[in-house]
């Protein structure tokens, strides 16, 4: 039986389409998988279904049918009484999509008081501990901000499945949470989703992701459907020359290292999209031909492209041996360093200690990595290197300096030395100036005149992927994506000895993600500098950095050569995070 | 909570400190002679130096604030000089009145601020919202005195519905209970008592309302207008909740949060606010008996209404933000 069917489906803003004859059919009991780069339009999809569209969009064209009914042509009452009932949402940020005013109780009784079913209290009992949170009756009384993000998913999870939905929406699921708890989530999804027979709607940038848990994937680009098939066919032996390029831009967390294949350029934005004609990959494919830009390639069975056949031939460059010489200064050294937070009020005495007593060194040139789940002090280590918190014991040596305690001298020889790099671009961009001043800022610090500036910048940008008429816009002209780069170009534009980076490549697309992991490497041949690399996914550590630190609570629990790590972790913790990103 | 009220009440004491130290300073240094002011004016220069230095106020300020405050301590905050009755009393017979006046008014704020909030979030959107915008703009510029005129002039004066001056009919008994007049008819049982002292309140209260409700329309329509923006909204549509159920549910509770502090710093410009109004109508409360003491030079009811003003203030504040901790969760402690 067909869940839902979208046949011909075509949502457009004015006369601008964001999705173009969308054609999808997911069975009940199935989990169909829609994955893209940003912007792409997977949201305008749920979106649809749940008649949200923002402001100015609507349904042009095609039909949407749930359970053989008409979505969009239903009243308005009988839509909504599908919605929590016959469909579920589960969203992307799940500690804003509880009411922070109403306990977890209160919430969840309104639904299941909605949904007709009795004894609230002991089913809400029971669906949390379907969900395998702990202390579900403790739970009813608590308000969100007192639960994890990674509970509150579980909490909306269990709304979701509540109602034993005939088809649940999950729009980025996990994209909000770490690994270790993204992996959680989707066993725990699937597992509901098999035990009711649920039809899932899995939304995701992720290919991999959706690989290891869908049926089915269809593969959006630029607002259109360009590859369709069985979950594993598609990732394993992709047909459409794009599926291969995100596959092959993907660093690979087992089997043998390989060079990522950077995807040029962007998708193009909704209205040059309009312009084009013929494929709206060809500007990007590699094996685009002659007749691509002269029609649109119709869907086939697989792909809609008009030379599959060259799909399998697509190839990321050899690997470069690695000859990016590691020099045997220590740039960085780490000393039994502490940091205490202090927690609650003047009467309450102790606190957290985030950061307990690590020792470990940066060498001259080279890429260390620190891994770890969220709240084990990742962030906070690098924040004590660059002197954004003063430690609380321990001593930090900057290029054979003790820099622990201020005075103007250290500051000055750390500001020299090290720099870092954030992944929130908001608050690090100053509004009021160009794209390319913003990139070539440090520059003009230096004198370095306007001509040779702008050179520069331009290039900074070409290489993050960035259109070439970026440079002159202001940051608000900007997508999020688009000012992660921005900000991202702007530290790299002149290269400390030793530059931070903490989780600049998580939320971006392995497109571009490819391109800056590719950008980091070059630079680095060509400039050597080391790197301390905050992040969590092991995919890009593998693939980027030498060795890796692990961090669990606040502690360096294993550390040593990535290779030597990945292969034989000695720590049970480290093992967990391979086991949980492996999708074990 | 109690916690916080009790930290509150603490904090309390040293402001009060300031306050009637700033006042009591403040009142001497004017050029007005006390002493002479509370004698006869055929009284001589001699008989006004005696009585100065009876009053202590030959002695330095500080000794002068030094024996007010012990004398305050121990409940006595001096004579009125024009009404020659205990300042005490005289506050405390007025204070009801504009208490009464006050929550009144504040009501009437409440209840328009919240209703009009509500009903310009619902033309959100609309081709009507810059009209009624522009409206509250308009009413906003109103001051109080303003509406009070107004009011006495339509339905006092034109329609004749409404009466105009003081809290009661002359006609009727006052029952004098707790000072406040509208529990007091209640407790003695007179409805014609009641209702006279109710027809009295009316247009204060409205006029006051009416001048401090377009800023509660203001912020409780964009605090909506922001909720409506948060993820829980949405989440909220998408479990098919009503319009209705997400409003009232959802998102006013949260929405409330920077209206009540909003409400808060309000209730203690009311009773600022109330002062003219109370003269316009003349209604016996504190602002009149101010407004009179300073006619007069009456040093110590001016010192003694500012410290009210400044209790008042503190209370409403301590109120609202044990009100804050009840509707915020997360300031409450696990
Ligand atoms: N509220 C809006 N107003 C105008 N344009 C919008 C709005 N929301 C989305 N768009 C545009 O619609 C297109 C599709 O957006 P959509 O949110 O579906 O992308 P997506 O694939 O979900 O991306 P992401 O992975 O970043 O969530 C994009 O070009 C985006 O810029
Ligand atoms: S149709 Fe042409 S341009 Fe488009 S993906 Fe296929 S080969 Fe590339
Ligand atoms: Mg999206």
């Amino acid at each position: 039986m067909t869940v839902l069917r979208a046949e011909g489906l075509t949502v457009a803003m004015g006369d601008v389409p964001v999705l173009r004859d969308i054609g999808l059919s997911l069975e009940a009991g199935q989990v169909l998988g829609l994955v893209g780069e940003s912007g792409a339009g997977k949201s305008m999809l749920g979106r649809a279904i749940a008649r949200m569209l923002p402001a100015g969009f609507g349904v042009v064209g095609g039909a949407l049918a749930f359970d053989g009914a008409d979505l969009l042509a239903m009243p308005a009452a009988r839509h909504r009484a599908l919605l929590g009932r016959e469909i579920a949402f589960v969203p992307q940020e799940p500690l804003t999509a509880l009411n922070p005013v109403l306990t977890i109780g209160r919430q969840f009784g309104e639904h299941l008081k909605r949904l007709g079913i009795p004894r609230a209290r002991d089913a809400a009992i029971a669906a949390f501990e379907a969900v395998h949170l702990r202390d579900p009756a403790g739970l009813l009384g608590r308000y969100p901000h007192q639960l994890s993000g990674g509970m509150c998913q579980r909490v909306l999870i269990a709304m979701a499945f509540a109602g034993r939905p005939k088809l649940v929406v999950a729009d980025e699921p996990t994209t909000a949470l770490d690994v270790t708890i993204e992996a959680n989530i989707v066993r725990l999804m699937a597992e509901l989703q098999r035990g009711h027979g649920t039809a899932v709607l899995f939304i995701t940038h992720n290919l991999r992701l959706a690989a290891r848990i869908c049926d089915d994937i269809a593969v959006l680009y630029s607002g259109a459907v360009v590859e369709r098939g069985r979950g594993r066919d598609v990732l394993a032996q992709p047909a459409h020359p794009y599926t291969r390029c995100l596959q092959l831009a993907d660093p690979p967390l087992t089997g043998p290292p390989r060079a990522l294949y950077a995807l040029p350029e962007t998708m193009p934005g909704l209205r040059d999209a309009m312009r084009m004609k013929g494929c709206r990959f060809a500007p990007r494919c590699p094996v685009a031909g002659d007749e691509c830009t002269r029609g649109s390639p119709p869907m086939g069975p697989r792909a809609a492209c008009f030379r599959t056949e060259l799909t399998g031939g697509i190839a990321a460059p050899s690997l470069q041996t690695q000859q990016h010489g590691v020099g045997m200064d220590n740039v960085l050294e780490a000393i039994g360093l502490r940091k205490r937070f202090a927690t609650g009020g003047l009467f309450r005495r102790g606190g957290t200690l985030a950061v307990r007593g690590a020792d470990f060194i940066v060498r001259d040139g080279e890429f260390v990595a620190v891994v770890g789940e969220s709240g084990s002090g990742k962030s906070t280590l690098g924040r004590l290197v660059v002197g954004l918190e003063t430690a609380s014991g321990g001593r930090i040596v900057l290029d054979g300096r003790d820099v622990t305690r201020g005075g103007e001298a250290a500051r000055r020889h750390r500001v020299a030395t090290v720099r870092m790099v954030f992944q929130d671009p908001q608050s690090a961009l100053n509004p009021r100036r160009r794209v390319i001043d913003l990139v070539t800022q440090t520059l003009e610090a230096r004198g370095v005149g306007r001509s040779a500036r702008r050179e520069r910048g331009r290039a900074l940008l070409a290489e993050m992927g960035l259109p070439p008429d970026a440079a002159g816009r202001m940051p608000h002209q900007l997508s999020g994506g688009q000012k992660q780069r921005v900000n991202i170009a702007r530290a790299l534009c002149s290269l400390p000895r030793l530059l931070v980076a903490d989780e600049i490549v998580s939320g971006l697309d392995v497109s571009v993600q490819a391109q800056l992991l590719l950008l980091l490497a070059r630079l680095r041949r060509e400039h050597r500098f080391a790197l301390l690399f905050i992040s969590h996914d092991l995919a890009v550590v593998r693939h980027l950095c030498d060795r890796v630190l692990v961090m669990r609570s606040g502690e360096i629990v294993e550390q040593g050569a990535v290779a030597e790590v990945f292969a034989n972790p000695r720590h049970e913790y480290t093992r967990e995070l391979l086991a949980a990103a492996r999708g074990h | 909570m109690l916690l916080i009220l009790a930290r509150r009440a603490l904090t309390a004491v040293p402001i009060l400190f300031v306050v009637s130290l700033m006042l009591f300073v403040a009142l001497r240094v004017l050029p007005v002679d006390p002493a002479a002011m509370s004698m006869p004016p055929s009284a001589t220069l001699a008989e006004i130096d005696a009585m100065r230095s009876q009053m202590g106020l030959d002695r330095p300020l500080l000794e002068q604030y030094g024996i007010w405050l012990n004398q305050a301590a121990h409940g006595d905050f001096g004579q009125s000089l024009h009404l020659r009755r205990p300042v005490l009393r005289l506050v405390a017979d007025t204070l009801p009145a504009t208490i009464e006046l006050a929550v009144a008014a504040m009501l009437v704020a409440s209840a328009l601020g919240v209703g009009g909030g509500l009903a310009l979030f619902a033309l959100r959107g609309r081709r009507a919202e810059l009209a009624a915008e522009s409206a509250t703009t308009v009413l906003m510029s109103v001051p109080e005195f303003l509406w009070a005129l107004l009011f006495i002039f339509v339905f006092g004066v034109l329609l004749q519905a409404l009466p105009f001056t003081g809290r009661l009919d002359a006609s009727l008994p006052r029952p004098d209970i707790t000072g406040f007049l509208l529990l007091d008819a209640v407790l003695v049982g007179r409805v014609d008592v009641l209702w006279s002292a109710l027809a009295h309140l009316v247009l204060p209260a409205a006029a006051l309302g009416l001048a401090f409700a377009p800023p509660i329309v203001r912020v409780l329509r964009s605090s909506l207008l922001d909720v409506y923006h948060d993820d829980y909204i949405r989440q909220a549509r998408l479990r098919g909740l009503s319009e209705g159920r997400i409003l009232c549910r959802h998102a006013l509770k949260n929405a409330a949060l920077p209206m009540l502090t909003l409400m808060g710093v309000q209730f203690g410009f009311l009773f600022g606010g109330s002062l003219l109004v109370e003269v316009i109508y003349s209604y016996p409360g504190l602002g009149n008996l101010m407004v009179d003491a300073v006619r007069n030079a009456d040093l110590p009811i001016i010192q003694m209404v500012g410290l009210t003003y400044c209790v008042l203030v503190l209370a409403i504040n301590t109120l609202v933000d044990g009100l804050y901790v009840v509707l915020n969760p997360k300031l409450r402690r696990r």
